[in-house]
């Protein structure tokens, strides 16, 4: 869960980040880097290497803290967007660079802020999150994960899967459009849960 | 790609939001919601979802090494920050400082330079001392596995990076590096935060694809790699650099 609280301490984190003070990254990673770990570790799938993903993504974090406008989401989503990008390059055998680079910027246009998703993450953790994408459709929650864990356009996925290009975008339109519907639900009556959320 | 009409970008909401378009659509996407004045509802309603789909994990804490290694990184790297102060180290047609702004980057296939290493098909060009030629194979090999801070030069001459590995130095790599006259040869140089240079080593043309040269110090106390074309190795630059970066801008 992203609360208010951690919001607002992690723009002050980034400041002083930007005033050159290191003990201010170490206090953001301790934050942010187990969720980093998580996306890096689901791509792909090495322990070591998604380490060194999380590590490069922390040292361009403090080379170019300067890129971070928090109006365009939070800490927590630039760190994600990232270590995600990273992430996917390396699945594709393209050495990630520790630059925070235009598509990373791209990235954060795609990861502003956004009331349902927010209020979303705010408001539940991992578990209830994934039980929302649980409820999703296989073939629709298997386009998502594709896209995203695995850094495949549409046009790849309908290859993957043996769909038209029309169904493989309709199955992510759906997803998200699916997956915003069950969370607003969750607004009245929490998506179930059947284990305590850890994060 | 042709101009994408609104319902085009709305109908391509979801693959936007997860960045599963290609470059072409995605730029199409953008270049609509640029000039487009009307509602994008789902676009905007599918736009972060991405975030979702991370905080659906339940978090792995990394080894606490990770951590160590991260904070003694960055206890030797500056920030990436304007460079204020910086002058060029004579007069020029064309200051120092312009080569900083940004533009558009062939980045250097880094991957490609470690398939170099892996197949033993390197050639170190004109560095034929060995034991040069194993010190910049060693420091490229370790940034390129451990994650060291690779700074991206580039200019007029070719493009590549400065590597640098604790205790074994720092090394140009560069690749597409221009032909020059025989009478030419490249001059690398270090600036300091004042702008004065530091003669750190020279560079003729080389056939190879990719060329490697140990510089003669470390980064240390150094904000700016340059290079110059001389005649001879010179104390100061003569001309304008060719190719350019700034130290802590990978």
């Amino acid at each position: 869960m992203t609360d208010s609280a951690t919001l607002q301490d992690d723009g002050q984190l980034a400041q002083r980040i930007r005033s050159g003070d290191r003990a201010a990254l170490g206090e953001v990673y301790d934050r942010h880097a187990s969720a980093a770990m998580a996306v890096a570790l689901r791509i792909v799938a090495d322990r070591e290497g998604a380490e060194d993903l999380v590590h490069d993504t922390f040292v361009a974090i403090w080379q170019k803290i300067d890129r971070f406008d928090p109006a365009r989401g939070s800490l927590r989503s630039w760190i994600v967007t990232i270590v995600r990008n990273r992430a996917i390059d390396r699945l594709r055998g393209t050495r990630p660079s520790i630059e925070i680079g235009e598509a990373d910027e791209r990235s954060m246009l795609r990861s502003g802020p956004n009331p349902t998703w927010d209020s979303a993450m705010a408001r539940l953790g991992a578990v209830q999150l994934r039980a929302a994408l649980d409820e999703l459709p296989a073939e629709q929650r298997q386009a998502i994960e594709l896209a995203y864990f695995g850094g495949r356009t549409y046009r790849e996925i309908a290859t993957m899967t043996g769909v038209p290009l029309g169904t493989a975008n309709g199955r992510l339109r759906l997803a998200l459009a699916r997956l915003r519907e069950l969370l607003r639900q969750s607004d009245v009556a929490p998506v179930s849960v059947t284990a305590g959320d850890e994060r | 790609m042709s101009e994408m009409t609104h319902s085009q970008a709305e109908e391509l909401a979801g693959a936007f939001a997860l960045g599963a378009l290609d470059r072409d659509e995605d730029a199409a996407v953008r270049a609509h919601l640029a000039d487009c004045r009307e509602a994008h509802p789902e676009l905007e309603a599918a736009l972060g979802a991405g975030i979702v789909m991370a905080e659906s994990l339940e978090p792995v804490s990394p080894s606490a090494s990770v951590r160590d290694r991260l904070m003694a990184t960055i206890e030797r790297m500056p920030q990436a920050k304007s460079q204020p102060g910086v002058e060029p180290a004579r007069d020029s047609r064309r200051g120092w400082l312009d080569w900083l702004s940004p533009r558009v980057a062939r980045p250097l296939a880094v991957a490609a330079v470690a398939a170099v290493i892996a197949v033993g098909a390197w050639n170190i060009g004109l560095q034929s001392q060995l034991g040069q030629r194993d010190a910049a194979l060693r420091a490229i090999a370790s940034a390129i596995s451990g994650g060291q801070a690779a700074f991206r030069v580039e200019g007029q001459a070719g493009h590549g990076y400065v590597v640098e590995t604790p205790g074994e130095g720092a090394a140009l790599v560069v690749t597409d590096l221009a032909d020059l006259p025989p009478d030419r040869i490249y001059e690398l140089w270090l600036l300091n935060p004042a702008g004065s240079p530091v003669a750190v080593g020279t560079l003729a043309s080389t056939q190879d694809a990719v060329a490697v040269v140990q510089l003669e110090r470390d980064l240390s106390g150094f904000s700016i790699f340059a290079v110059t074309v001389e005649a001879e190795r010179v104390t100061a630059p003569s001309s304008d650099p060719v190719i350019l970066g700034v130290l802590g801008s990978s």
